[in-house]
C-alpha cells in the first residue's frame, strides 16, 4: 500500500506482539482505501479497550469516549453530520457488556453505520478477566473456577433483533475482513461485523490455532436472507464457526427514514421567524 | 397589595387543566399579571391535584399560602385547602354536594355536572365553571365566549355551540343567585400579555441560541422542556432522540457536539447521575454541551413531581477529574430565557458542559411577561474558520486563553480527534508528564474568560438593609416577595439573587455581602448548599439559612416565619402579607 494509504499512521501501536488486532486494523485501511474514502469523510468512534484504540491508530477523524459508549456519540456524529462514513470499533466487553443497552438498541434505531467489534473473548485491556463472549470453563483471576455464566450468543441476539446486516470474520483472514467491511458500509443501515480475534496474552483458549480448526468461509448455498436459517448458523460454535455475512435484511436505516435527503444538521441555522411564530403562540 | 388568589383543585382526570389553561388565558388577554402554579400528585388519576393562580395588576413572584377563590370541583378539594381559606374567601362547588360550613367563608354553589350534562356531555362541566368562575371575578363572558371559539372551533360548531351555552349557564347562575358573592379584581390596561412557563422558556432559549440536537430520556419534572422542543423540532431543523437511557442520551449529544452542532440534554437528578461519566468526559474531551437538570425533591425517586433545589452540591462535583465548567439557575422564566441562549453560546465558545438548573416550580408554573426578546442575546458563531486555522490542525492545541480552534468532522483536508485520555495537543493518547501538565493548565485557564461571562449576582431592595437574603434559582421569587414585605414594613431588608454559581463570582458575592449584617441564604433543601458554596468561595458565613425541604414551594411567609424563629418575633409582628 505504501504511501497511496492515506489511513496509515506511522507511530507506535500499543498491542501486544501477534495480537490479532494489527489484522482488523490493517482490514479497515484496506476497506477505506477500496472504497476510495477520504480520510476527511471518515469517523472511527470506539469506547475503551484494546480495540477501541484503534481510532488513534487511523489517520481519519476520530472519537475515542467512554468504555461501553462507542455507539451514542457514533449516533450523534452520524446524525449531525450524515455525510460522515461512521465505523465503530469495539471490543467484546466494551460492545456486549458495558454497553449492552446501547447495542440493543442501536440495532432498534439502525443508523447507517458499520459496527467492527474485535472479538477476542475476554477482557484485554485490564488483563484477562472473563468478558460476555468468554467460553464456559474459561479459568481467570476471577473466575479461577472457570466462567460458569452463559455467553452472550452477539450474532443470535442482532438476528433477533432483525439487525439489517450480520457478518463474522476472523482477524486473520484480512482480505475477507476488508471485503465485509466495505460491504457493511455500503449497506444503509447498521451492520455488525463480528471479528474473532486471538488474544496473545490473555486468552490461552480461543487461540489462532483454535479458531482455525473451526472457522470455515460461508458457500453461496447459504440464504442470508433466511432468518430462519441465519439464526441456526448463528448457534454454530464448537464444532465449526461460519464466516461472512450470516443475516441480511435490507430495510432502509435512520438517515434515510428520519433525516432523509436534507442538509445536514450541521449546516442549519437558527430560523429566527419560526422562532418568533413559537412566541406568537403563547400570546 | 395582596393579590388574588384562585385555587382550582381536583383529581387528576377532572380536566383542571383544561379549566387553568383556558382561564389563564383569558386573564392575560384581560391584562393580568399571574402565576400559576401546580400542584400534582405522582399519578395519572384520582388523588388531589391542584393548580394556584395569582391574580394581579403587577408582577407576582411567588405564590401565596392562602386562598380567595377556590374552585372545588371535588369535595375532596375542600378539606384538602380548608386551613388556606380566610374569612371572606369563596368556595364554589358544585351544588349537588353539600359543603361543610366554615366560618366566614362564603360558598357558591353551582349545579356543573347537571349544567354539563344537560348541555349534552359532563366534559362540558369545565365550561360551566370557567363561567362560573368569570361571574365571580366580574370580567363578563366576552372574553370566554371568544376564547372556547377559538379553542372548540378544530372540533366544529356545535362543539363551541355547547361550551358557550354550558359556560353561559355557569355564568348565569351566579349572577343570579350570587350576585353579592363575587370578588373584583384590580383595574388593569388592556393589554394582551404572553403566558409562558418555564419549560417553554428553557427550550425557546435553546432553540433561540441554537439547538440543533436534542437526546433524552423522559423523567420528571425536566420531561417538559424536552416535550416542547420536540413538538417543534421538525419546523425548527432540530433533531430529538429519545435516548434508551441517559448515558445514550449524554453521549449521543457528545457525539453531535463533536460533529459540529450545538447540544442539549434534560434530565433530573437520577438521570443526571447516570450522565456523570459523559460529563466528564464533556470536561477532558472539551465538548460543548448544555444539562438542563430539572431538580426533584429527595435521593434517589424522590418527589418526583415536586420542587425542591438539592442538586447545586452535585453540579458543582459532578463527574470525575477536574474540568471547568458553567452553573446557571436562573430565577424567573425570563431570566431562564435569556440564560438558556447564553448557556447555548457559552458551552460553545469555552467547549465546556454547562448546566441549567431547574425545579418542578420553574418548568410547570405559568407567569406573564410582556415579551421576550430574541435578539437581545448575540448568537455567535464559535466553530474555528478552516482558513485560518495553524496547521497541522490540533484539536487541542494549547492556547494563551484556553480554548482550542474546533473544527467539525468532515472539514476538508483536517483530521480531528476527540479524546477521553489525557491526551496530546493532536488528541493521541499521551501519558507524558510535561503534557499532561501542560493540557491541565490550559484547560483551566479557561476560567478567567469565563468568570467575566454573564449571570453575576443581582442586588434587589433596600441598599443598606438590616436583613439580606441570598438566593438561586426559583427561590428568588419567594425572597422578592419578602423583601418587600419587610421593607414595607418598616424593616430595611435587601437581597443578592445567585444565577451563576460556577464559575462563582466571588468578587462581585464580596462586594454584595461582605459587610451585611444577617445574611441568611434561602433556598429548597436541608442543609444549606449556597451558604456552603459562599463561605467557600468567600470566607462569608451567612446565618441560619432559611430552608424547606417538604417539596412544596418556598413562600414570602416560610421566609418571614423562619426569620422570625432566628430574629424573635418583635419587630416582625409589622409584617403584613
Ligand atoms: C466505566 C469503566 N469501567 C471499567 C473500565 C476498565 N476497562 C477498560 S477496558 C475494559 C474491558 C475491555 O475489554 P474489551 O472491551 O473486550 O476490550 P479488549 O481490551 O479485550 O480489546 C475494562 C473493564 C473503564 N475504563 N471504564
Ligand atoms: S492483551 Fe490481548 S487484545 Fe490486548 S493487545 Fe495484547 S494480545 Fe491484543
Ligand atoms: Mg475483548
Amino acid at each position: 500500500m505504501g504511501n497511496s494509504n492515506a489511513f496509515h499512521y506511522e507511530g507506535e501501536k500499543a498491542w501486544c506482539p501477534g495480537c490479532g488486532d494489527f489484522a482488523i486494523l490493517n482490514a479497515v485501511e484496506k476497506a477505506l482505501i477500496h472504497a476510495g474514502k477520504k480520510p476527511e469523510e471518515v469517523l472511527t468512534v470506539s469506547g475503551i479497550g484494546q480495540a477501541a484504540k484503534l481510532p488513534h491508530y487511523l489517520k481519519s477523524n476520530g472519537f475515542n469516549g467512554l468504555h461501553g459508549r462507542a455507539l451514542p456519540p457514533a449516533f450523534g456524529a452520524k446524525a449531525a453530520n450524515h455525510h460522515l462514513t461512521v465505523i465503530v470499533t469495539s471490543g467484546d466487553g466494551d460492545m456486549y457488556g458495558e454497553g449492552g443497552n446501547h447495542f440493543i438498541h442501536a440495532i432498534r434505531r439502525n443508523i447507517e453505520m458499520t459496527v467492527i467489534v474485535h472479538d477476542n473473548q475476554v477482557y484485554g485491556l485490564t488483563k484477562g478477566q472473563a468478558s460476555p463472549t468468554s467460553d464456559k470453563g474459561m479459568k481467570t483471576k476471577l473466575q479461577p473456577e472457570g466462567v460458569i455464566l452463559t455467553p452472550f450468543n452477539p450474532l443470535a441476539v442482532a438476528i433477533a433483533l432483525d439487525a439489517p446486516f450480520v457478518a463474522r470474520s476472523f482477524s486473520k483472514e484480512i482480505d475477507f475482513t476488508a471485503d465485509l467491511i466495505e460491504q457493511a458500509m455500503r449497506y444503509g443501515g447498521f451492520a455488525l461485523i463480528d471479528v474473532l480475534q486471538p488474544c496473545v496474552s490473555f486468552n490461552k483458549v480461543n487461540t489462532y490455532q483454535w479458531y482455525q480448526q473451526r472457522a470455515y468461509r460461508l458457500g453461496p448455498e447459504h440464504d442470508p436472507t433466511d432468518r430462519a436459517k441465519a439464526l441456526a448458523k448463528a448457534f454454530e460454535w464448537d464444532s465449526g464457526i461460519p464466516l461472512g455475512v450470516i443475516y441480511k435484511n435490507p430495510r432502509p436505516g435512520y438517515v434515510a427514514t428520519v433525516i432523509g435527503d436534507t442538509e445536514p444538521l450541521l449546516k442549519r441555522k437558527v430560523n429566527t421567524e419560526k422562532i418568533n411564530s413559537l412566541l406568537a403562540r403563547l400570546y | 397589595m395582596p393579590h388574588t388568589t384562585l385555587t382550582l383543585g381536583g383529581m387528576a382526570g377532572q380536566g383542571l387543566v383544561t379549566i387553568s389553561d383556558l382561564l389563564l388565558k383569558l386573564l392575560a388577554r384581560a391584562g393580568y399579571h399571574l402565576l400559576a402554579t401546580q400542584d400534582y400528585m405522582s399519578r395519572v388519576r384520582g388523588g388531589h391535584n391542584f393548580i394556584q393562580i395569582g391574580i394581579d395588576a403587577d408582577r407576582i413572584f411567588a405564590p401565596q399560602p392562602i386562598i380567595n377563590i377556590l374552585v372545588a370541583l371535588d369535595s375532596r378539594s375542600i378539606d384538602e385547602h380548608r386551613h388556606e381559606l380566610t374569612a371572606g374567601s369563596i368556595v364554589l362547588h358544585d351544588s349537588d354536594n353539600k359543603p361543610p360550613d366554615i366560618n366566614g367563608v362564603r360558598f357558591a354553589g353551582v349545579p356543573m355536572n347537571r349544567f354539563a350534562n344537560k348541555a349534552g356531555n359532563p366534559v362540558y362541566a369545565n365550561a360551566v365553571a370557567l363561567g362560573a368562575i368569570a361571574a365571580l371575578l366580574e370580567i363578563g363572558m366576552k372574553g370566554v365566549d371568544s376564547l372556547l371559539n377559538e379553542h372548540f372551533g378544530k372540533k366544529g360548531e356545535a362543539a363551541v355551540e355547547k361550551n358557550v351555552a354550558a359556560a353561559h349557564a355557569g355564568y348565569d347562575h351566579i349572577a343570579k343567585y350570587y350576585a353579592e358573592t363575587t370578588s373584583s379584581l384590580p383595574p388593569v390596561k388592556q393589554k394582551t400579555r404572553m403566558l409562558i412557563n418555564g419549560a417553554q422558556a428553557i427550550g425557546l432559549g435553546m432553540m433561540t441560541g441554537g439547538l440543533r440536537f436534542i437526546s433524552a430520556y423522559p423523567m420528571s419534572p425536566s420531561t417538559s422542556i424536552f416535550n416542547y422542543v420536540t413538538a417543534s423540532a421538525a419546523e425548527l431543523g432540530i433533531l430529538s432522540e429519545q435516548a434508551e437511557d441517559e448515558i445514550a442520551a449524554v453521549n449521543m449529544a457528545l457525539g453531535a457536539s463533536a460533529a459540529g452542532v450545538r447540544t442539549a440534554v434534560t434530565t433530573s437528578g437520577g438521570g443526571l447521575d447516570l450522565m456523570a461519566e459523559g460529563i466528564s468526559l464533556a470536561g477532558v474531551a472539551e465538548t460543548p454541551i448544555v444539562i438542563a437538570n430539572i431538580m426533584r425533591p429527595g435521593p434517589a425517586t424522590g418527589l418526583p413531581t415536586r420542587t425542591g433545589q438539592e442538586d447545586l452540591n452535585l453540579v458543582l462535583n459532578i463527574g470525575h477529574g477536574e474540568f471547568p465548567r458553567f452553573v446557571f439557575a436562573p430565577g424567573t422564566a425570563e431570566e431562564a430565557f435569556y440564560t438558556a441562549i447564553h448557556a447555548m453560546n457559552l458551552a460553545d465558545k469555552y467547549q465546556a458542559p454547562v448546566f441549567l438548573l431547574g425545579d418542578q416550580q420553574l418548568v410547570d408554573s405559568y407567569v406573564t411577561l410582556d415579551r421576550l426578546n430574541i435578539t437581545k442575546v448575540r448568537i455567535k458563531e464559535h466553530l474555528a474558520d478552516p482558513a485560518k486555522v495553524p496547521a497541522p490542525y490540533q484539536r487541542y492545541r494549547i492556547t494563551p486563553n484556553g480554548v482550542s480552534p474546533r473544527l467539525p468532522y468532515g472539514t476538508p483536508g483536517v483530521r480531528v480527534m476527540y479524546d477521553s485520555h489525557l491526551h496530546e495537543e493532536d488528541g493521541h493518547i499521551t501519558e507524558n508528564a510535561d503534557i499532561v501538565r501542560a493540557m491541565v493548565e490550559k484547560r483551566f485557564r479557561k476560567l478567567k474568560g469565563m468568570v467575566k461571562e454573564t449571570g453575576k449576582p443581582i442586588w434587589y431592595g433596600n441598599k443598606k438593609p438590616a436583613i439580606t437574603l441570598a438566593c438561586w434559582g426559583t427561590s428568588y421569587g419567594a425572597s422578592r416577595e419578602a423583601v418587600d414585605a419587610l421593607n414595607r414594613a418598616g424593616i430595611k431588608a435587601g437581597m443578592a439573587h445567585f444565577n451563576r454559581l460556577a464559575p462563582f463570582p466571588s468578587r462581585e458575592a464580596r462586594v454584595l455581602l461582605a459587610n451585611k449584617k444577617h445574611v441568611h441564604t434561602v433556598e429548597g433543601n436541608f442543609t444549606g448548599q449556597l451558604a456552603q458554596l459562599l463561605a467557600r468561595e468567600t470566607g462569608i458565613h451567612s446565618g441560619m439559612p432559611v430552608t424547606r425541604y417538604d417539596g412544596r414551594p418556598i413562600t414570602a411567609r416560610h421566609i418571614i416565619d423562619k426569620l422570625k424563629e432566628v430574629h424573635g418575633n418583635g419587630k416582625f409582628k409589622r409584617i403584613s402579607l
